[in-house]
């Protein structure tokens, strides 16, 4: 079986001469169907770009990176663009709602577009939400609703489109415990992982150790497979 | 995306009634000008439209009433009046001069006319009667109520008084008001001939060609220019654009600008302030060209409540105004309005430019800010 994501010795450079800064240094993974990976390190350690990589947000300086076997070297910014839309599915720290649409409106606005609209898109969208728990909080808007729900939300948008990776940026970053608990569990079972669905978590959380098929470490930009950190 | 436009204008009704205000008042300021120049040319030519005479004569070279000066000798009228398919000819005076009551003075066009005339006066008299004798005037009853004066009151005309004996409507214009007075008295202030005219008035006779009688004329009386009243209007109003159109051109300039900088601004700082949210549709996958759509649509939206709203106003603004001060005349031409439509619209595009592009710049990691 093929991997989702794949990473070849890639390094992010940031400015040039004397002010460079290496973000990520030669790092490669693989993400498998179904896979759980966290990645975590301490602050300032290269996670956020690490992940932008992942999501083709930020082109690496070198190194090659593929997205079902098929490299992204050479792709055009709208071809990045609707990878993102229908192969990604992106949950961030601070919820990023669009705060003028409703919960329900915030995941159909990714479905629409993908080209996704009508009735079919219209009973996936109360699917979705109906199964995070959100049935009846789903015409509110963003600011009368919880942090917990809204992080709901995101997720239920992030499987909009059905997705083959979800990135994660530290989705329990802004909960407290007990709803970064529930959250958890929805990265556990009601993401898809079952069907295949490949998640890289990026967080500080240790409690997502639970979960994980596999952590890697980030410090300094460098990536090391396994549950340990780098050895100095 | 149109639905995020919408919901981002409605989300804050602040900045949605500023924009949407900012594009009304400056089609109001459009509207407003463009009507007040139009209500000055349905005055200029009230009187040549509301005589009941299909032909107007006028001195050769002559094709104005207004900023013009025309003299029909009396030997060219009982010429005229030779020609066959005519019923009658009334000559007319016309002169500039002003109307004074006490303190106040008003602009006047005045109009000497024969007291046996069946025509070339006052076409709607609200009061007292027809066909001023010497010393006597008719003038505007608006014209009265703003000079203080009655029906059997005086007013001064070239330094001498005129009793008013009668009340007229719809000749009191911003630039000034219509008045009747005795043809043989403006003849001797003007130095004429009392069968003199300066416009004749002709009535061809029932069921006439007029075409063909207009022909007969023009080779009959090369000495004088004739013309159809249509014409006549036409030609009064020409002049009376040419005079405008660079005022006109400057303040819808001024109103546009007004109208981009409002718009431009409120969905730029809208768009700054949600910097967050469209970097975050980026990093999902949205290209810049959807994200422009939903700028360009609050701009669209805001413009056409702005337009629905302006018009509204402006016909509002026009009828107020004119009830207050009936001189004031503000015509609203529907079409003129749709004119306005397609370069509010480019200039709603115009101010969607600098957001759209503030978007297309964003870089979409923002979204990873925390």
């Amino acid at each position: 079986m093929s991997s989702i994501l794949e990473m070849e010795s890639v390094s992010k450079t940031y400015g040039k001469g004397h002010a460079a800064v290496q973000a990520v240094d030669q790092a490669s993974m693989k993400i498998d169907p179904g896979e759980i990976v966290l990645v975590m390190g301490p602050s300032g350690s290269g996670k956020t770009t690490l992940l932008s990589i992942a999501g083709l947000l930020l082109k690496p300086t070198q190194g090659r990176l593929l997205i079902n076997g098929e490299s992204i070297n050479g792709k055009s910014q709208r071809q990045m663009a609707d990878l993102r839309l229908h192969t990604l599915g992106f949950i961030f720290q601070a919820y990023n709602l669009l705060s003028a649409l409703s919960a329900r409106e915030n995941v159909e606005i990714v479905m629409s577009m993908a080209g996704k609209r009508g009735k079919a898109a219209s009973q996936r969208t109360t699917e979705i939400l109906e199964k995070l728990g959100l049935g009846s909080r789903m015409h509110h808007l963003p600011a009368d609703l919880s942090g917990g729900e809204k992080q709901r939300v995101a997720i239920a948008r992030a499987l909009a489109n059905d997705p083959q990776l979800i990135l994660a940026d530290e989705p329990t970053g802004n909960l407290d415990s007990k709803t970064g608990e529930e959250v958890m569990g929805l990265f556990c079972h009601g993401m898809g992982r079952e069907q295949g669905r490949s998640m890289i978590i990026v967080t500080h959380n240790p409690e997502f150790e639970r979960i994980a098929d596999r952590v890697l470490w980030l410090e300094d930009g460098r990536l090391s497979e396994g549950n340990g950190r780098i050895q100095h | 995306m149109l639905k995020l436009a919408w919901r981002n204008l409605t989300n804050e009704p602040t900045r949605m009634a500023i924009s949407v205000t900012g594009i009304a008042l400056a089609l109001v300021l459009i509207l407003a000008i463009a009507g007040i120049f139009a209500g000055s040319e349905e005055f200029a030519v009230a009187y040549i439209k509301n005589e009941p005479a299909p032909i107007w004569l006028m001195q050769s070279g002559v094709a104005n009433m207004h900023m013009s000066s025309s003299y029909i000798s009396p030997e060219l009228i009982t010429e005229a009046e030779q020609i066959e398919g005519i019923k009658d000819i009334t000559g007319v005076l016309y002169s500039g001069g002003n109307l004074e009551s006490g303190e106040d003075s008003i602009i006047g066009y005045i109009i000497g006319l024969d007291p046996q005339a069946e025509i070339g006066g006052p076409w709607s008299l609200v009061e007292g009667r027809q066909n001023p004798e010497r010393g006597e005037i008719i003038i505007d009853a608006e014209l009265a109520k703003r000079l203080g004066v009655e029906l059997g009151d005086e007013v001064s005309l070239f330094n001498t008084a005129h009793k008013i004996i009668g009340l007229s409507r719809g000749n009191f214009g911003i630039g000034g008001s219509l008045a009747f007075i005795n043809k043989q008295a403006l003849s001797e202030w003007m130095a004429v001939p009392p069968d003199a005219a300066s416009f004749a008035l002709v009535r061809p006779e029932e069921g006439g060609d007029i075409d063909a009688l207009m022909g007969r004329m023009q080779s009959q009386l090369p000495d004088l220019n004739v013309m159809q009243q249509a014409d006549f209007a036409a030609s009064d109003i020409d002049l009376i654009r040419q005079m405008g159109v660079d005022i006109i051109r400057a303040m819808n300039i001024i109103a546009y600008i007004v109208g981009l900088l409002v718009i431009g601004l409120t969905i730029y700082t809208a768009t700054l302030e949600r910097s967050r949210e469209y970097g975050m549709l980026k990093a999902l996958g949205a290209n810049n060209s959807r994200l422009a759509v939903v700028v360009l649509g609050q701009a669209l939206i805001s413009a056409a409540l702005g337009i629905l709203l302006g018009t509204g106003l402006a016909y509002v603004i026009a009828v107020l105004i004119t009830r207050v001060s009936p001189d004031m005349l503000i015509l609203i031409d529907p079409r003129y309005v749709l004119n306005q439509v397609p370069i509010l619209t480019l200039v709603t595009g115009i101010a969607a430019l600098l957001p759209a592009s503030r978007i297309a710049s964003l870089d979409p990691m923002i979204a990873f800010k925390a």
